[in-house]
């Protein structure tokens, strides 16, 4: 443990020396604007300028989709006519009240969503990131051959469309697919994978013998505490193996860049004062790539509440994956009810910006340790 | 097996409003624009090649005789090609009306009350034009109908030693051929998780999915429950499985039946085609929907229409396209074409007498007779805004029905419709 703050010493050094240029180059533009002179006249005017058309396009395509959005979520908008029309009201909270504390259909069809898309994010996260680091930290390796073979191997599922994917992955998993023969080898029946409603966590429980205690009554949001805790369903599994294995590819690229950030010398460094190869790792390289592990959990964060398009080739009614997302959609358009479809989208978009919140606060609590 | 996907979403149905309310025009819409030299947008929802080149030739014919063009789009999401068309303020002159909509478009105002400018609603099946009132206002006119009947497996059938006195005309001679048919990997009954295959043993019981004066619904009625019970019975034994996701490992009935998983199943006027394209080695008899134990018959009908914009600027050269897209002759072409039954009386019962082969192999088309006589006595859909998800909840809950409490079942999608009513 000796060795740990020696070698944490160049990290240091290296992180002070990376920011070096960076102050130099703002400082330098600080001046520039301060200066006034007659070299930078109307440098703000161009800069804006040159900027205009991204500017533009974000405005158009952002901005104002995300106040109309909210505008709609306040409304009870059919989706047929202009939502500017007469025929359309303001309802006020209307739509977030039957979302959220009118007990009813959309109220535990919005809980059950959650819960899914949580659980999702829950395996799917922590797993991405894992795998991510791992092939990162293989395909980095000084002793593997025809290391550019395997990057590309491991970085195809992700450039490969979510769609071809998906639809490959429900014929593996289908009836009497490939896994379900692989398990028919070992004498296991396999469930009907993508089909299966049943929650992992309750199937557990029941094989223990435990089935819906009585606290597992108590209502939360439409849902009972018991279907609260019931886990991923046996179709999220998939969704979630689905996920990990088609995003560790990009999480992997972004590790591996990290990595031959690190110098040589660093792991030669800590390799020298008698650090075993998993000391290396722990204590050397993942502080190191603490940056860009950042990067990949908020990434991963967000890209996980907002899954949508394996969603709906799992099936349009299959009510083993749904996810606010999809759940938007459905009642916006099967139910011509926009403005809760609009409501469901803008508390999605509360949830998201909580838990990065949330998550960024941990981060920083854990830098200043 | 795409067509079952399009028929099931499609759902059709009579608005609440419609379902006591003879059609009746309040007042006549005045058409718009030319007659001759327009072009037309014409969006329909294919469901395959057959269906696509006959709205084709239709739209052909008649741009050709009255010297006008149609530009036939086929939408692969139409709910959501439509909406978009709509609230952009540029719908097609002339579509494919889905009753999950029709409620919507015609409170909305979008949608031209052209219904008896094409043809009197008496031209056409009674549950079908119900089934497009809104509002007293027959809207739009019904483009063809599809009912749901038994399709039995004529091989698995005989090996099991039924003859033509066992056939399922009641629901105790149904339970007695599901289990004689139910053999090692091949189930007896099966049929879709959905309401739309449950809801005929609703109509057998005496049941509905309203009440007797319309106001609202009625699916915990103790006839509905009765249903419920009697299917559950058959779970429970295992004579009859769900799909998907109950252990059969097809997507649909036709599916089953053509895998041979199935011996029986309910479906549609839609599995004809599948069949001939998919499962041709496949023989099988089409036989109509049992008696419940009162003796009543019941099925479920389902259909489209052809709807027109009321914001199109040539609602009369439209009125005149769907004129011929309904006319008795089209209805037979299109028939014969892609197996929709028309949805004129006239014109299916002609339809019927071309085809009674009681047992269709290969690429043949069985006797239809059993899913035209159901037209007569089909229970409409729900058409209520908002259905959708409501019936959602509770087609997630027929694959476990055989653990399940069917008044339990029933009560919470009671419960859950009736909430729609209220404003």
């Amino acid at each position: 443990m000796a060795t740990v703050p020696q070698s944490a010493g160049p990290v240091t050094t290296r992180g002070e020396l990376k920011a070096g240029p960076a102050t130099t180059r703002s400082g330098g533009r600080a001046k520039a604007k301060s200066g006034r002179s007659p070299l930078h006249r109307g440098e703000n005017l161009f800069g804006w300028l040159f900027v205009s058309p991204s500017v533009a396009i974000l405005v158009v395509f952002m901005v104002i989709p995300i106040f109309l959005a909210l505008y709609v979520s306040f409304t009870n908008w059919s989706g047929l006519t202009s939502p500017f029309s007469h025929s359309v009201q303001l309802v006020g909270l209307t739509n977030y009240r039957t979302l959220i504390t009118k007990p009813g259909l959309y109220q535990t069809d919005f809980a059950t969503s959650v819960r899914d898309n949580f659980y999702f994010f829950l395996f799917t996260v922590p797993l991405q990131t894992a795998l991510a680091l791992w092939l990162a930290n293989l395909v980095n390796s000084r002793f593997l051959r025809a290391k550019g073979f395997f990057r590309t191997a491991f970085y195809f599922p992700s450039v490969t469309s979510s769609i071809a994917i998906t639809i490959v992955f429900i014929f593996l998993f289908q009836g009497n697919g490939v896994v379900d023969s692989i398990l028919g080898w070992f004498g296991i029946r396999g469930p009907d994978w993508v089909y299966d409603q049943s929650g992992v966590f309750t199937n557990i429980l029941n094989s223990l013998g435990i089935s819906s205690p009585g606290w597992g009554n108590h209502m939360f949001i439409g849902l009972s505490l018991w279907n609260w805790v019931a886990g991923p369903s046996v179709g999220m599994c998939v969704l979630i193996i689905l996920l990990v294995w088609t995003t560790s590819g990009t999480f992997m690229l972004f590790f591996l860049a990290a990595m031959q950030t690190i110098g040589e010398e660093v792991d030669e460094a800590s390799a020298i004062d008698g650090a075993t190869p998993w000391e290396r790792f722990r204590f050397v390289t993942l502080p190191l790539l603490r940056p860009a592990l950042v990067l990949v959990v908020t990434l991963g964060f967000i890209s996980t509440w907002q899954v949508f398009d394996q969603v709906v080739l799992l099936g349009p009614q299959n009510p083993t994956t749904i996810t606010p997302s999809y759940f938007a959609y459905q009642v916006s358009f099967q139910d011509s009810n926009f403005g809760a479809g609009a409501a469901v989208a803008f508390l999605l978009f509360c949830l998201i910006i909580f838990l990065t919140l949330l998550q960024r606060r941990f981060v920083k609590e854990d830098l200043t340790k | 097996m795409k067509r079952w996907k399009a028929i099931t979403g499609l759902g059709v149905s009579a608005a609440l409003v419609a379902m006591t309310a003879p059609a009746a025009t309040a007042s006549s819409p005045t058409l718009v624009g030319k007659t001759h030299g327009v072009t037309l947008n014409f969006m329909i929802a294919s469901s395959g090649p057959a269906e696509t080149n006959a709205d084709k030739a239709a739209a052909a014919a008649w741009a050709k005789s009255t010297g006008n063009k149609v530009n036939v789009i086929n939408s692969s999401n139409l709910t959501l090609q439509l909406t978009e068309a709509f609230s952009g303020g540029t719908p097609p002159d002339v579509f494919y009306g889905e009753t999950p909509m029709f409620e919507s478009m015609a409170k909305n105002a979008q949608l031209l009350a052209s219904g008896t400018l094409v043809d009197p609603a008496s031209d056409f099946y009674s549950s079908l034009v119900q089934a497009y009132t809104y509002n007293h206002t027959f809207y739009c006119v019904p483009k063809d109908s599809s009912t749901l009947a038994i399709e039995i497996n004529t091989a698995m059938w005989t090996a099991a030693g039924l003859t033509n006195a066992d056939l399922p005309t009641t629901w105790a001679k149904l339970a007695y051929d599901a289990k004689a048919l139910t053999k090692g990997h091949v189930t007896g009954l099966v049929m879709s998780n959905s309401l739309d295959r449950v809801g005929a043993f609703f109509a057998e019981a005496g049941g509905s999915y309203m009440n007797k004066s319309d106001t609202g619904f009625a699916f915990n009625s103790p006839q509905d429950t009765q249903a419920l019970t009697y299917l559950q019975g058959l779970a429970k034994k295992g004579y009859l499985k769900f799909t998907p996701g109950d252990g059969v490992d097809a997507g649909w009935g036709g599916e089953a039946l053509g895998t041979g998983l199935a011996a029986m199943t309910i479906e549609g006027n839609w599995i004809i085609g599948a069949m001939q394209s998919d499962y041709p080695k496949i023989a099988y008899e089409v036989v109509p929907m049992p008696a419940g134990p009162t003796g009543k018959h019941g099925t479920l009908v389902f259909t489209n229409c052809w709807g027109i914009a009321a914001a199109s600027k040539y609602t009369a050269a439209a009125v005149s396209f769907v004129k011929s897209l309904a006319s008795p002759a089209q209805q037979l072409k299109f028939a014969n074409a892609f197996g929709v039954m028309p949805s004129r009386p006239a014109v299916a019962q002609e339809w019927a007498k071309e085809h009674t082969a009681p047992i269709a192999t290969g690429t043949e088309t069985p006797n239809v007779s059993a899913f035209v006589q159901g037209d007569a006595y089909a229970l409409p859909q729900v058409a209520t805004v908002g259905f959708a998800t409501v019936e959602t909840a509770f087609n997630n809950e027929i694959d476990g029905l055989a653990s399940a409490n069917p008044q339990q079942m029933l009560s919470s999608m009671q419960t859950n419709a009736q909430a729609l009513l209220q404003p």
